[in-house]
């Protein structure tokens, strides 16, 4: 009785239409999620490092020639700075810069061809994950 | 004795309506399947890239009738800014579409007064903001 009932159901071609288009669907389905999930879950580490950076600009100062500065990392990631800024009333000056500060770190960072303003001025740097960090002097 | 099963076959008409209706069968399921896949893909693609999308503002400049803001594009993908409102309301504004990685000035023609605070919002075409308050100098 077995046997005949499993040699009908190898026969039986009805339905088989139906269970191959579920499989198509639930593969584009899984697809779409999977992709999506995946997606979010790289842009959620991204956020995530960006939250967990703290960098501070803790020194700047005229040097013979050009200007120093100095940055410190609070934050458990490599930061990479990518833009300096040296604003005053009259002006607002951006440079390109590479610097990486490693965590719990402090480096020093010389450029010859930036001279501060006279008076007071803002020193500003900005992360390649989108962070500032400020630093007020004159 | 070929010759004449070859004419035969050729004038034989019977079995072609089957022939037609599997070749029509698989051609629609090839166009549905396709269209299923491309949906799949835009579907895909559209939320990918709404989720991708980071930028910040790393400096604000106020120059005579004019606001500009400097663009930094820090997400997976390009970002091509739609609208500028100062406190609410929609500013004039240069183009600004921005690669990733890629920073440059966003001028926005607005006459400012003195020691005032502004809110700027940046409104992407994908529809990512980014809103914050400034001071005019004094």
């Amino acid at each position: 009785m077995w046997i005949i009932t499993c040699r009908r159901l190898r026969r039986d071609r009805r339905g088989i239409s139906n269970v191959i288009v579920i499989a198509i669907s639930l593969v584009i389905i899984l697809a779409i999620v999977s992709n999506i999930v995946l997606w979010n879950y790289e842009m959620n580490q991204v956020d995530w490092e960006k939250m967990k950076e703290d960098v501070s600009i803790t020194n700047v100062e005229r040097v013979t020639y050009g200007s120093q500065f100095t940055f410190e990392n609070g934050g458990g990631l490599t930061v990479h700075l990518v833009s300096l800024w040296i604003i005053n009333s009259t002006a607002h000056q951006r440079y390109d810069i590479s610097v990486f500060v490693n965590s719990a770190d402090t480096k020093n960072y010389l450029r010859d061809d930036i001279s501060l303003p006279t008076g007071s001025y803002t020193v500003k740097v900005v992360t390649e994950r989108g962070n500032t960090a400020v630093y007020s002097g004159n | 004795m070929e010759e004449k099963n070859v004419r035969k076959l050729s004038r034989n008409r019977r079995g072609i309506t089957p022939v037609l209706s599997s070749l029509l069968l698989t051609v629609i399921a090839v166009a549905g399947m396709s269209i299923a896949v491309t949906a799949t893909y835009v579907i895909t693609d559209g939320l990918h890239d709404n989720m991708g999308e980071r930028f910040i503002v790393e400096d604000v400049w106020f120059t005579s009738g004019q606001v500009s803001l400097y663009v930094r594009n820090v997400g997976r993908v390009s970002i091509n800014v739609d609208a500028v409102y100062v406190n609410r309301t929609r500013q004039s504004f240069t183009a600004l579409e921005l690669e990733q990685d890629n920073h440059g000035w966003l001028n926005v023609t607005y006459s400012w007064s003195a020691d005032s605070a502004y809110e700027i919002k940046v409104v992407t075409r994908r529809g990512t903001n980014f809103v914050d308050y400034y001071m005019s100098p004094s």
